[in-house]
This record gives C-alpha cells, structure tokens and sequence, in this order.
C-alpha cells in the first residue's frame, strides 16, 4: 500500500512516514476494498458467481486500483458468457496497470482467435435479438434464437434464465427446470435463478405447497402438474427381481430390436451416404471426361491442320525435287552453263536454255537461277543470232531464198533488233509469194525501225502486196 | 406468482464488441479512496488559508 500524497509504501502507522500525511482513514478505505475483493474471490470459488460480482464491485468502489479484483471479476463475467463486459474490465484493468497484468493474457487468449471472437459476438447479437423479440410478443422466435445462442455458449446465464421465463410464460415447466438446473450448475448463487426455480418447482409439485425441497424428499411418489394434466411418479418403487431367463430374454428383445433399429436407421443412412460420394465421384469423373474429350477434340483438329500442313509442304518440295522441279531445272542450267564453257557450243546452248524456258518460268525462278540463266542467255543468243544472220545473208545475197528463210527467221528470233535480218526475212517472203508473211515482216520492220530507209521500202512493198491481195 | 412482463424488465441486453469501447470509455472509475483523497486535500487547503488569514 503505498502513500496517496507521496506514494512511499506505507507502514503500519496511521501516518506516512515520508510526508507525514494522514492516511488512517485511507488504508481502510483499501483495506474494505481487501476485505470485498476476498469475499468476491469466496464466492467465485463456490460458484455463487453474482455474489462475487457484487463483492468484487464493491471493492473496486473501493479502490479502482485492486487490479486483482478488476481481474477476478472479468473472468467472472467471462464464466458468465458475458465476454464483453469481461474485455471492459481486463482492458481497463490493463490500462491502470499496464506492466505484469495476466489481463493482457487473457485479452490475447480471446482477440487471438478471430473466428471465435466473432461467433461469441454473433452470440451475444443474438441474444440481445431475443430479448428485443420478447418485447415484441414474438417470444417463439426468440426461444428459437436462444436455442441457437445457447447451442454456441452453454455457459450464457442470461440466456438460460431468459429461456426459462419463456418456458415458464408457456407452462412449459419441465423445460425451464432444465434450463433453471443449467444456471445453477454456472452460478449457484444467482438470486433470479433461485427465485425461478422455486416457482418451477412449485407448479411442479402443486400439492407440496410451499416446501420446493419436498419434491425431493423420500416419499411414496411425486405429483407435478405437466400442462394440463396432473402426473404422480412413484418414488422409491423398485422393480420386482425376475428370473435369469426373463432378463436373457430382454437382451436378446433388446438386441432385436437394436440390430432392427440399425438395419432400418443407420444401414439406409450409411447407403445413401455411400450414394452420394458414388455420385460425386461419378460427377467428378464425369466432368474430368468431358474436359479430356474437349482436350482431345482440339488436339485432334490440330493434328488434321498440321497434316494439311504437311501435304503442302511435301507438295513444295516435290515442286522442288520432281522430273520438272526447280532443282532439276537448276541442275540442267548448271549442266548447260559448263557444256557452253567446256565446248563453247552457241546451238546446244541455246537449246539448252529454251528447253529450261519451256520447262519453268523463268521470272518465278530464284535470284541466283535468274541471273545464271540470263549471263548465259545474254553470252549465247547474240552470237546464235549473228551466225543464223550470216548464214541467212549469204544464201539471199546468192539468191537461194528459200534456203534463207530458214536461218533468217532462226536470226530474228534470236535477235528481234536486227533490222536487216528482218528486212531479208520479208524479201524473201515476198519473192517466194508467201504474201501474208512478207506483209507481217513488213510491218515488224515499219513498227519497230519507222525512221529507216527499210521501212520506207516495207510501206512500199506492203501497200503493192495488200493492193494485190 | 412471477409476472412475466415485469421480469422481461429485469433482462438487459448484453453488450456487444462494438460498443466495447464506448463502454470502457464511458466507464465511471471514481472511487471512495478518490473521494477521500479529495476531502482530504480540501480540508488542508482550507486549514492553510484560515492560517494565512489569522
């Protein structure tokens, strides 16, 4: 005990020694606080929880201070189911002494479990719903609330006394002495409880007046009053003693009719549970199957587009591969290409390359095929033109013209710009009579050489040939 | 005889976590030893004054 002007710890004079303050009355003041908080802690210990509720607020009317009444007093509340006003007290109570104070356990042990602390939450609102349906006349529903309450926190005194009264309001008054016994069996000294009890126990035993205790008592039998009827249970009646073979008999009844009770309860049950994990495995399986189907389904349609795939590229690699492909029109170009370097051959040459014109199209060709073909081309024709010219000019200057068209007409095609081949050409058509030629050559010659003398002649030779025609 | 109207009056609800801290907070911690105290100290407050005034 420490000195409320100075705080020195007191002695045992009626004055501080420090401060020389008086504190007589003072340290009897807490001493009365001492004396509540022990006749609290008594009666927590017998279970008379609303008598300790009483003591321990009077000692702390005493002195706020008595941490350990604050305490006591919370896990009182807390027994009660009141667990709210328990945390009022432990946190106060950790406030005015924050060090060394079990209040914090206490505090951790029901915040730490936050499920917990809702369901007692959940609890209380409901209980404080009932109360609020009782006011309202609705006091079926709020039996059914208090059952729900009491199912979460069989220790709530104030839900099991609530229950009883409605229990009692209905004359139901076998319920309310369970629930009144339930309450007892929390806090033995619980006024209300006592006092509902009695008069359960009086509409219980109507004829024993006024002595609760007498139902209790070793008497022939028991009269109470259920409803409307008056029901007497003997007291003290023991069963006559039978014979072995009538109680052989009863447990094999009994075993009859346990062994019947389990083919028609519990078997169908066990069944029907079996059912239904069957059918969510089946369920489940079912739904695996579906997704493997689908799964299969897609892998199936990618296999048929790759397979297409496939085809189109073995059909390009046959376009490359094949008698015609690219890699044997390339091949014979090589060939081509050496024979023309190794023997100088313009004839086979040119051959050569119009074969691979007439096989693939030379323009669709790779860069590499392009341009082999066309320094080839460009090598051999010129000097094919020149020679099929030469040759063609000496038979028509020897005046064989049917021998000159040949080479002439092998000239022009190898070089369409050779002005005088092509002049040739349509002589010799000319003189040879073969009109609609020599008028076709004629018009080459107008159309591609205009500013020439040859084209001056071609009009007029073509104009005399039409005009004949 | 128990009259159930008047011992609904009796029953009242339980506090809930949401008023928790209102509760503690609104919580009326005067005790007899703050009284005391307080007497106490009036008393010597006046006792000095009366000595200051003779």
């Amino acid at each position: 005990m420490f000195c409320y002007q100075c705080g020195r710890r007191l002695s045992k004079h009626d004055f501080c020694t420090s401060c020389r303050a008086d504190v007589g009355l003072y340290k009897k003041v807490m001493y009365v606080s001492e004396m509540y908080y022990n006749e609290g802690l008594e009666k927590a210990c017998v279970r008379d929880l609303t008598g300790a509720i009483v003591s321990l607020r009077h000692s702390l009317k005493f002195n706020k201070n008595n941490i350990m009444a604050r305490n006591l007093l919370g896990l009182v509340y807390f027994e009660m189911g009141e667990t709210v006003t328990a945390l009022r007290e432990w946190v106060t109570s950790k406030n005015l002494s924050p060090e060394k104070n079990i209040a914090d356990e206490y505090i951790d042990k029901v915040q730490s479990n936050s499920a917990r602390l809702d369901s007692i939450n959940q609890t209380i609102k409901k209980y404080n719903r009932a109360l609020a349906l009782c006011s309202q006349d609705s006091r079926d529903l709020a039996v059914i609330q208090l059952k729900k309450v009491l199912s979460l926190n069989p220790r709530y005194v104030s839900a099991h006394q609530l229950l009883a009264l409605l229990y009692m309001e209905r004359e139901e008054w076998e319920r309310a002495e369970r629930e009144l016994r339930k309450c007892l069996e929390i806090d033995r000294g619980n006024v209300q409880t006592i006092r509902y009890l009695k008069e359960v126990e009086q509409m219980l035993a109507p004829d024993e007046g006024i002595k609760p205790s007498s139902r209790h008592r070793k008497d022939d039998s028991v009269r109470y009053q259920s409803e409307n009827e008056v029901i007497i249970q003997p007291l003290n009646v023991r069963e006559p003693k039978r014979g072995g073979i009538s109680t052989l008999l009863n447990i094999g009844i009994g075993l009859v009719v346990g062994l019947a009770a389990m083919y028609f309860l519990v078997v169908p049950a066990a069944e029907s549970r079996a059912r239904n994990e069957e059918q969510q495995t089946i369920l489940k399986i079912s739904n695996e199957s579906d997704v493997k189907t689908a799964r299969i389904q897609e892998l199936e349609g990618q296999i048929e587009t790759l397979k297409g795939d496939i085809e189109s590229l073995y059909g390009e690699i046959e376009g490359y591969v094949g008698v015609d492909g690219t890699l044997q029109t390339t091949e014979i170009l090589l060939q081509v290409a050496a024979a023309y370097v190794e023997t100088g051959d313009d004839q086979t040459a040119a051959a050569g390359l119009a074969d691979i014109a007439g096989r693939v199209n030379i323009e669709e060709m790779t860069e590499g095929f392009r341009r082999l073909y066309q320094s080839v081309n460009g090598v051999v024709m010129p000097k094919l033109a020149q020679s099929y010219f030469q040759e063609g000019s000496r038979l028509f200057n020897a005046s064989s013209y049917s021998e000159a068209v040949g080479p002439l007409e092998q000239a022009v095609a190898y070089d369409e710009a050779n002005e005088e081949a092509l002049y040739m050409l349509a002589q010799s058509y000319r003189i040879l009579g073969e009109n609609e030629k020599a008028i076709a050559a004629y018009d080459k010659v107008i159309a591609l050489f205009p500013d020439s003398w040859r084209a001056d002649n071609s009009k007029s030779y073509r104009d005399r040939l039409a005009g004949a025609n | 005889m128990i009259n159930f109207e008047e011992e609904l009056k009796k029953f009242h609800p339980s506090l809930e976590v949401e008023d928790a801290v209102d509760a503690i907070y609104s919580q009326d911690l005067t005790d007899m030893a703050d009284i005391l105290v307080k007497k106490i100290m009036g008393t010597e407050e006046g006792n000095i004054q009366k000595g200051v005034k003779e």
